[in-house]
């Protein structure tokens, strides 16, 4: 009983607050280092900084009421090791390289059909994306107003991806699209042709300038030019 | 300190009016602390340390050239990033009608009759606009404030199907096809309908059969001084509820992460066309994705080789029963409620979907 009515710094406190302000620090890193891209879409990238004020607000919250007068709390040391947990994934986020998804989750995603930007009035009039060529080739009406733009002179960045069997001077120019986080990623792709066999590897950005020609449920586009470029800030695309 | 809102005894043992000789969960768990080590500093700064250790390791062992691990890390953080702060948003929720609101205002609620209780809640999820994740929090304290047990699951699972967000992206989702309306106004319609009757399931049982009984050496939950002044006691029961519902996020994140890392998504075409499988092929997807409400209808809309029933069961299976809620519930609530509440809405979301079928293929 002599222990109550002293103020003293509560273990448990303190790790809570350690969780609440590393996390914190997270959704501030990310925000400011402007890593917000690799993880949302433009459309939810709100949630970045409404984290950040919301997780700053509790960790001081939680750091001005460290010390308690209260009967001692315990932490055990399993508590402590799930509270171990929490701090795992922000230390990933802070230490780890910034990534985005690769060739490795292409034939594991399904492809992006007609959303929000595809409708088919937008791909008969507007200027031609690989979002737009991508979403139209799942549809017959989508097709149709893709064929217009047939011998189109088109200029889409992505990345390289092949397989065993792609022939030698052909690849498929990637990228995902997401709607609200990475976890809903679809590819959006087009077959590039006229490459230079070999010279370009597997997951490599490159830009290409070309001629698009749908043929049937396939598009094509045949490259006059091919580029190696810097990944983009932007790597994913959102409908 | 111990759980102030979660039942101090297992149901069973609630029920029983005689003393048992058996200790119940919770004096098992107050056993346990004793019985477990207590974290010193040292401890804490021992974990700190290993948890930037593995960090480095990974960093330095160069995460390129293993493209399943940074696949998996990549779809996991991004879970958590889009995740997390709507959980936050639940338990500032939770923690404002913990400390701010009176209990007598939701035992009111909870005697009016319930043909008028679950669909009021399930209306009430309109005005929710948060993703699943949040709506678990609110709901828990919900009920263990008094309000019915029916109308807070109710609610549960209307808001992150009925919300107005939800339903604007699944507008943009599927904007241009002739499957528009059915897709709209059926996630909308089912949505509320499993809701309702999954509420209506369970509005027979009590809060202790309801919520779990959290081990006492979850000692984060609800600190809280006698002499505390109101907002420390908001922030204490804000960051309680954060880091309880947190620890499932993460399980149920990492979860999906891996199948999505694992699993191609592709193995399920081969039933698109299989009337009753096909629903559930994409009900097992939506459970096994975890996918936000908010953006599952852009997923859903990609996969064009199943009918318009089939993308309903995944739209409203989903967002009601997936991995991480999974997860979520069997930390929050008793373990044969949660089974009750799959079942329920299970059942509820294929029956509405096999009638669909009929109508709309």
């Amino acid at each position: 009983m002599s222990e109550v009515g002293q103020k003293r710094w509560s273990r448990s406190r303190v790790a809570t607050a350690g969780v609440l302000t590393a996390w914190a620090v997270a959704f501030w890193f990310v925000l400011l280092a402007g890593l917000s891209p690799l993880y949302l879409s433009p459309r939810t990238s709100w949630v970045i900084p409404t984290g950040a004020i919301l997780l700053s607000m509790a960790a001081i919250g939680r750091l001005i009421s460290m010390r308690t007068s209260g009967p001692p709390e315990r932490l055990s040391r399993h508590e402590a090791i799930v509270l171990g947990l929490f701090l795992l994934p922000v230390a990933l986020i802070l230490i780890l390289p910034p990534q985005t998804l690769s060739a490795y989750a292409v034939g594991r995603r399904p492809t992006f059909v007609t959303g929000l930007s595809t409708s088919v009035s937008d791909i008969s009039t507007g200027p031609l994306t690989l979002l737009e060529i991508a979403g139209a080739q799942n549809t017959r009406r989508g097709l149709d107003a893709l064929a217009t733009h047939a011998g189109q002179d088109v200029d889409f960045t992505g990345f390289v991806v092949r397989t065993p069997t792609t022939p030698a001077d052909e690849f498929t120019l990637n990228r995902f699209v997401i709607s609200c986080c990475v976890a809903d990623a679809q590819r959006a792709y087009i077959r590039v042709v006229d490459a230079p066999p070999g010279k370009f590897e597997v997951n490599q950005w490159v830009r290409v300038k070309g001629t698009i020609y749908p043929i049937g449920r396939d598009v094509i586009l045949q490259a006059s030019s091919i580029v190696p470029v810097e990944k983009p800030a932007q790597p994913y695309l959102s409908p | 300190m111990t759980d102030t809102t979660a039942p101090t005894s297992s149901p069973s043992s609630s029920a029983a009016s005689t003393p048992s000789p058996r200790p119940s969960r919770h004096e098992h768990g107050k056993a346990n602390i004793r019985a477990r080590a207590e974290a010193t500093w040292r401890t804490l700064l021992g974990i700190v340390f290993v948890v930037l250790a593995v960090a480095i390791l990974a960093r330095v062992s160069g995460i390129d050239a293993t493209p399943w691990l940074a696949n998996l890390l990549i779809v996991f953080n991004s879970l958590l990033i889009e995740a997390l702060p709507f959980v936050l948003i639940g338990a500032a929720v939770s923690a404002a009608i913990e400390v701010y609101v009176p209990a007598s205002t939701f035992e009111k609620l909870g005697r009016l009759p319930k043909a008028a209780q679950l669909p009021a809640a399930g209306l009430a999820g309109m005005a929710f606009p948060v993703c699943e994740c949040g709506s678990v929090p609110v709901a828990r304290r919900l009920a263990s404030k008094g309000l019915s047990t029916g109308a807070a699951i109710t609610f549960m699972l209307a808001a992150p199907v009925l919300n107005p967000i939800v339903l604007i992206s699944t507008y943009v989702a599927y904007r241009g096809r002739d499957t528009l309306l059915p897709m709209v106004l059926g996630r909308a319609g089912l949505g509320f309908i499993v809701a309702v009757t999954t509420g209506w399931v369970v509005s027979s049982l009590s809060k202790g059969q309801l919520l779990r009984a959290r081990p006492a050496d979850v000692v984060i939950e609800d600190h809280v001084d006698a002499d505390d002044s109101r907002w420390r006691q908001y922030i204490a029961h804000l960051a309680g509820d954060f880091l309880f519902m947190g620890r499932f996020l993460i399980l149920g994140a990492f979860l999906a992460a891996a199948v999505q890392t694992f699993v191609p998504q592709s193995i399920l075409s081969g039933v698109a066309s299989l009337p009753i499988l096909s629903l559930v092929a994409m009900m097992a997807l939506a459970f096994l994705l975890s996918l936000c409400s908010e953006s599952d209808a852009f997923v859903a809309a990609s996969f064009v080789q199943f009918g318009v029933a089939s993308q309903l069961a995944f739209l409203v299976f989903g967002p009601m029963m997936d991995m991480k809620l999974g997860a979520i519930y069997t930390g929050t609530f008793n373990k044969g409620f949660s089974r009750t509440v799959a079942i329920s809405v299970g059942a509820t979301t294929l029956v509405g979907c096999m009638w669909i079928q009929v109508f709309f293929g």
